[in-house]
């Protein structure tokens, strides 16, 4: 486990893109700290791979600027060796053998023939593909290619990796290995920026969040902050026996939202401040409820309530 | 340092990617086995051209013409009476030829129109002429003395434009035809290909897109040459076969090895496979979709370049030769042929040499530029006006 300094190694202040009419990124200011897992969440075409290809300089903000702090290197792009990069258009040279692409990956970002060749031997046997090194990437399974092309980005050991949707496309049970594997090459000293929809995922692996929505800042701070500040809530699922009219749970006292989720199914989400005792004594005035369920609000409600607040 | 290092690793990974010795060796024994094949058959297919021409004569036919026809066909005289038959039976006896001779003409039956006809009609107007000379009067000496051509007795100052250096232009040209062709292949399998593979953002995370413009383009080039050099090589080998075969020696191939020339045409040729290939590059970045782009056949357009070069060999001194060997897209091919078969002068060579230097660094910028901002449209293939439009932003 690294010694988690508070070092700002990554900090975007207002940064702005726009292409043609349309505003990708709208004014966003985050910074990363040395150590961080640190989350970009938020639905297809919110802005976050936008976001990561101006940090990596590969394209411009039209306004704003970026900082980087890694390797002593003030403001300026660090070195391709200090990066690593997962896109979320990710490929790998299918025609060639396994180990060679990795190799070759690895040097153009500045390591030596050697130890990369060394490093990638490493990983593969980790994954239990050792004895596939010198095959073709086309003969692997979809899952296999994915978790290649995931120790192409990080093989060189950067000490800063930006992950663009890693878990996209990955059945459940890989998607808790790419977990594990995040969360161990954050404990062997890279700070890691992911991208991501799934928030559930999120939930289990990031330590700092920044929720956008149509290129703007929704949330921006720790993952325990979001639920300090919007997990205190209370949701009330209900199954009711016949059609039901919303004005009839609006009015109830201390309820934040009504969302209809078919005629028969109603889910109620009442503030901080109201009590189970209270919203229950509520409920029970209420004729023809069959079936009440209550739980704090996971990642994805309080997104969805902070977009719709927005 | 960096940019120096990271364009070798890049150009190192294009041509161990392109450059597979195995196929090489595959191409060079295909080759070898089709070009003896081609030898051989031809041989064969045209070893009954020697043969004397069987053609038949009317018995009536006159001497002298029966006489000048033997010395070059076997001859047959078939009676008058026979004519008919012999016409109506060109049907099935397709290889039979009737000649009648009349006073003031001649007429051939035969199938149909074949190079034998037009043989046989080469002789008879040599015959007619020898005749029509005759019967004015002229000795058969007079005659050879009408008929030689004028004597002329040439002296130049420039000897070095004969049939041989002529010959070492084209393969010139034709080593540049294959190294277009090598190019085109290779460079959209390495561009377009990488971006079907979605390998290309990954790479520029890592690189800029001049040092990946410029890995692939001297990758590209590397292989190109080394193939070039290959085929160039076993085409001296071929020519020196070819002289044995025909029972000349084998060192004669080395009458058409003018060293100098060479010696210029290595580096004209090596800058400007360098040109058609950042050209090549900065096409390739703006074609999405291979099969389907209208772009594609862009690709060919150094092709256009070589072919231009070919115009010359018929007039090295025109005002054309002298542009094309100017033309920095057309100089590669074009100023080494004009070097090997007229008088260049050296400032000539130079000023041509730099300009097309020129103009490879600048294309390389530029086609890095345009990989730069193609590679920023998604979902649809770029225009080239919107690629005009984000190069002027970028």
């Amino acid at each position: 486990m690294i010694d988690k300094m508070q070092k700002t190694v990554l900090k975007a202040n207002s940064i702005s893109k726009a292409f043609l009419n349309v505003k990708a990124v709208n004014n966003i200011s985050f910074a990363v700290e040395q150590g961080d897992i640190y989350a970009f969440l938020g639905p297809n075409g919110a802005g976050k791979t936008t976001t990561l290809r101006m940090l990596l300089d590969i394209i411009k903000p039209d306004s704003g600027h970026i900082e980087w702090n890694l390797n002593g290197k003030q403001n300026l792009l660090p070195d391709a060796e200090h990066i690593g990069y997962l896109p979320e258009e990710r490929g790998l040279y299918l025609d060639i053998p396994i180990l060679k692409s990795l190799v070759y990956l690895a040097t153009i970002r500045g390591m030596e023939k050697t130890h990369a060749k060394k490093a990638a031997l490493e990983w593969m046997e980790r994954l239990g593909l050792a004895d596939r090194a010198k095959e073709k990437l086309q003969v692997l399974s979809k899952g296999n290619q994915q978790k290649i092309q995931f120790v192409a980005s990080i093989l060189h050991k950067p000490e800063f990796a930006i992950l663009d949707e890693p878990f996209s496309g990955l059945d459940p049970l890989n998607q808790e290995i790419f977990i594990d594997f995040i969360k161990e090459i954050n404990n062997q000293g890279t700070t890691i920026l992911l991208s991501a929809h799934q928030m559930s995922l999120v939930e289990k692996v990031a330590n700092k969040l920044f929720l956008i929505n149509n290129g703007k800042e929704v949330y921006n701070g720790s993952l325990s902050g979001i639920y300090q500040s919007f997990g205190e809530k209370i949701i009330i699922e209900l199954q009711l026996e016949s059609p039901f009219n919303e004005t009839t749970f609006q009015n109830l006292k201390g309820v934040d939202s009504v969302i209809r989720v078919d005629d028969f199914r109603a889910k109620i989400t009442y503030g901080p401040q109201s009590s189970m005792k209270n919203v229950l004594h509520d409920l029970t005035k209420i004729d023809g409820i069959c079936d009440i369920t209550s739980h704090k609000p996971d990642l994805h409600e309080i997104f969805l309530q902070l977009v719709k607040k927005q | 340092m960096k940019y120096l290092k990271q364009v070798i690793t890049v150009t190192s990974w294009e041509f161990s990617r392109f450059f597979k010795p195995k196929n090489e060796a595959l191409g060079i024994v295909i080759m070898l086995v089709v070009s003896t094949v081609f030898f051989f058959g031809g041989r064969y297919a045209f070893s009954d051209s020697d043969k004397k021409l069987e053609i038949s004569v009317l018995n009536n036919t006159d001497v002298t013409l029966t006489e000048f026809l033997n010395s070059h066909y076997v001859l047959n005289e078939i009676p008058i009476d026979d004519k008919a038959n012999f016409i109506g039976d060109l049907g099935n006896e397709r290889d039979r030829v009737l000649l009648e001779a009349y006073s003031d003409n001649f007429i051939l039956h035969a199938y149909k129109n074949t190079s034998d006809i037009n043989k046989i009609k080469a002789h008879l107007t040599e015959y007619h002429k020898q005749s029509e000379m005759q019967k004015i009067g002229l000795s058969p000496d007079e005659l050879t003395t009408v008929l030689s051509p004028a004597p002329v007795i040439e002296s130049f100052v420039y000897t070095d434009n004969s049939g041989k250096r002529v010959v070492l232009s084209y393969f010139f040209a034709g080593i540049m035809l294959m190294a277009v062709f090598l190019s085109f292949a290779y460079q959209f399998t390495a561009i377009t290909g990488e971006k079907q593979l979605k390998i290309t953002e990954q790479i520029v995370s890592a690189i800029s897109p001049q040092v990946w413009m410029d890995g692939k383009i001297f990758g590209i080039t590397l292989t190109g040459i080394s193939s070039m050099l290959i085929y160039a090589v076993l085409s001296i080998v071929g020519g020196m076969l070819f002289f044995q075969f025909r029972g000349l020696p084998a060192s004669g191939i080395l009458d058409y090895i003018y060293l100098p020339s060479i010696v210029i045409y290595l580096p004209f040729a090596l800058v400007g496979i360098l040109t058609w290939n950042a050209i090549l590059a900065a096409i390739a970045s703006i074609i999405t979709e291979p099969n389907n782009s209208g772009k594609s056949s862009l690709m060919m357009l150094p092709l256009v370049f070589v072919i231009a070069s070919f115009l010359v060999t018929r007039d090295p001194d025109s005002g054309l030769s002298i542009f094309l060997s100017w033309f920095p897209l057309t100089s590669a091919t074009s100023m080494p042929m004009r070097w090997a078969i007229t008088e260049v002068g050296y400032w000539q060579l130079a000023g041509s040499f730099i300009l097309m230097v020129l103009t490879f660094y600048f294309l390389r910028k530029l086609a890095a530029k345009i990989f730069r901002v193609s590679i920023l449209i998604t979902g649809k293939e770029p225009t080239f006006s919107e690629v005009y439009k984000l190069s002027k932003q970028a």
